[in-house]
């Protein structure tokens, strides 16, 4: 058991850097200490629209850094607290350990230790209290009910992993890139919620249940883009980056697999509640992808205008992408009470099934103003929620001082500020930012830091 | 069961390095099926002895934990004397299986309470059964025998009448260990 939980945790630890990374742009202390705004051309948002990659790289716009190369203090310090050599020993990670708590691993995983927590996420470590009677069930969390959602909870993500732009022509390139798709969602039935929220009796001859919709697919899409200045500015196309962008690619999805899940699984009391043992729930579908090479067809768009100090972007990808699996197995997984026992039965095999990948989009404005002040926001949807950055910089000679606030995908408000300091081509940022992990509706404060190569 | 076992035993490790406590309502297991009550007879210048026997069904899944602790909380009980007098005291069993609660010695004993003629004597049971039957609480089964042993000193008279149980709550405190 602790070598599985061990090894889920790696596994997410590997995955969970992808959705950090997704999720926030970058490892910028600079965008962390302004919320987490994406400053379009300075920014990373060119991942998400194509008419980005039509704007000129230039070096020193409004003290926009060339490389931001992060300063990975949590990680250093995450490595003394627990060495690798004492992993196995560690409580952390060690179920058998009286100081195991799986809210501080979940904790780890949805927030990686690569910067310095300042204030770490709660795991709380009350006391669970039980009443037991021959019809009443009653638990207490305590302050662990705080973790039990309200509403749909869990994880997911588009990403590309890989995105190799080949060779083109005026403005057109040929490419390829491996996208990776996966969403974990569960929701608790009324029932539950109310008996792990809010200490309800559990009630006889009555269904608990956990409702779970996990899907993941992977697989490469070869690509042609498109990206082009349709309009310049007064001066002509290399006094400045003023004028319209257009961008747009075609992708051609090729699935390699994919696999999704969907059911409830729970118990169902007796009577009396505890004079009977309560009956497993499990009636589960579950669709797999017998081959690869899975089709479908798909595309991005995305515009956008600068206009001397003032510039606004809006991307959206993966717009139609439908993946059609012409051989998938689809199964049932169910308990039964008889013979206490978990079959699966084929309900059909060699069909056809299709699957999407969310929309993504991005909108971005900027405006980058001649005293040293900078003012941006943009709105993410990356398939699960929406992100909104808000964020400003200020700049005074060598000294750079930052603010911003950013509402996060379940929809709570989160800070951000820092400051910077620039010697020649050489910078420190330092960002300091709030953040709410997935099990936990508090807040956790976390240090960026980074050297800017200007 | 083991699914329910487990994630009762997720929602225990939720809360860290905390405890698991169950307030185990004994009486909501008898009241109503008539093991609530305990009808005696005792003849002159006797000692007699009549009990009641209950099973008790709690969460699974606990069997590698350690007990801290296991307190009778609450626990009341009417002797509803009918007549005679003399003076009637609880002892409480436990036991993994029913018959077993007929070996062991008493895990706790309540002090006789005097009775007598026509009268309704509330008697309080209470006590610490830590490091008497720990083990027998972590399992998801245990029996429960209550035993009224009444000692009548009259020579003529039998005292007689009922002990009806009206509350019993066991208070046992875990440090869960879950994997």
């Amino acid at each position: 058991m602790r070598t599985g939980v061990v090894a889920l945790a790696l596994v997410l630890l590997v995955l969970a850097p992808v959705r950090a990374a997704h999720a926030q742009f970058s490892f910028d202390a600079r965008r962390f200490g302004m919320g987490g705004v994406s400053l379009g051309r300075d920014g990373s948002v060119s991942r998400f629209n194509p008419a980005y990659r039509a704007v000129k790289k230039r070096s020193g716009l409004n003290g926009a850094p060339k490389i931001s190369i992060p300063v990975p203090i949590g990680l250093i310090d995450f490595l003394q607290q627990h060495p690798l050599g004492k992993l196995r020993y560690d409580p952390m990670f060690n179920p058998d350990s009286a100081g195991f708590n799986p809210i501080a691993l979940m904790n780890l995983i949805t927030s990686p230790p690569i910067f310095y927590d300042l204030k770490k996420p709660p795991a709380p470590t009350n006391d669970v209290e039980f009443t037991i009677g021959k019809n009443a069930f009653v638990m207490d969390l305590g302050q662990a009910q705080a973790l039990v959602p309200e509403q749909e909870f869990g994880l997911g993500t588009t990403s590309r992993v890989l995105d190799i732009a080949g060779p083109g022509f005026a403005g057109f390139h040929v490419g390829v890139m491996w996208f990776l798709h996966y969403d974990i969602g569960l929701t608790l039935d009324d029932s539950l919620r109310r008996v792990l929220k809010n200490a309800d009796s559990v009630h006889a001859n009555s269904v608990y249940s956990i409702l779970g919709d996990a899907t993941g697919q992977s697989g490469i899409a070869p690509s042609i883009s498109y990206s082009g200045r349709l309009t310049h500015g007064a001066g002509g196309a290399d006094s400045s980056d003023d004028g319209l962008y257009l961008g747009g690619a075609v992708h051609y999805y090729l699935g390699a697999g994919y696999a999704r899940g969907r059911g409830p699984a729970g118990f169902v009391t007796g009577t009396p509640v505890f004079g009977a043992a309560p009956t497993p729930l499990l009636d589960d579908t579950l669709w797999t992808s017998n081959k690869a090479f899975a089709k479908g067809v798909g595309g991005d768009v995305g515009l956008a205008w600068i206009s001397g100090p003032f510039e606004v972007g809006f991307g959206i990808n993966d717009i139609g992408a439908t993946l059609t699996w012409n051989d998938t197995k689809v199964q049932q997984i169910r308990y039964f009470s008889a013979g206490d026992s978990i079959t699966t039965s084929l309900i059909a095999n060699h069909v056809e099934t299709k699957t999407k990948l969310p929309i993504t989009y991005v909108a971005n404005s900027a405006i980058r103003m001649g005293t040293g002040t900078t003012v941006g926001g943009d709105v993410v949807n990356s398939g699960r929620g929406t992100i909104i950055h808000v964020g400003v910089e200020q700049r005074y000679t060598v000294f750079a001082i930052r603010g911003g606030v950013a509402r996060d995908q379940r929809k709570h408000m989160q800070f951000g500020f820092g400051g910077g300091l620039r010697f020649g081509g050489l910078g420190l940022d330092v960002g300091v930012f709030t953040h709410s992990p997935s099990l936990s509706e508090k807040r956790a404060m976390t240090m960026a830091t980074s050297i800017s190569i200007y | 069961m083991k699914a329910f076992a487990t994630a009762l035993l997720v929602c225990v490790a939720a809360c860290g390095q905390g405890k698991a406590i169950f307030n185990v309502d004994v009486y909501s297991f008898m009241a109503g099926t008539g093991k609530d009550t305990i009808p005696y007879i005792i003849p002159p210048s006797t000692t007699a002895s009549v009990s009641t026997v209950q099973k008790l069904s709690l969460p699974p899944g606990f069997g590698s934990s350690s007990v801290d602790s296991v307190k009778i909380t609450t626990g009341n009980a009417d002797l509803q004397n009918a007549g005679g007098a003399g003076s009637i005291g609880f002892s409480l069993y436990f036991a993994s299986d029913s018959a077993g609660t007929y070996g062991p010695p008493a895990a706790l004993n309540i002090p006789a309470t005097a009775v007598s003629g026509v009268e309704t004597v509330p008697v309080a049971i209470t006590g610490d059964l830590s490091g008497v039957v720990d083990s027998l609480f972590k399992q998801d089964v245990l029996w429960v025998r209550i035993e009224a042993t009444g000692t009548n000193g009259s020579l003529t008279t039998p005292v007689s009448g009922k002990g009806v149980l009206t509350a019993l709550l066991i208070r046992v405190v875990l440090q869960d260990k879950v994997f």
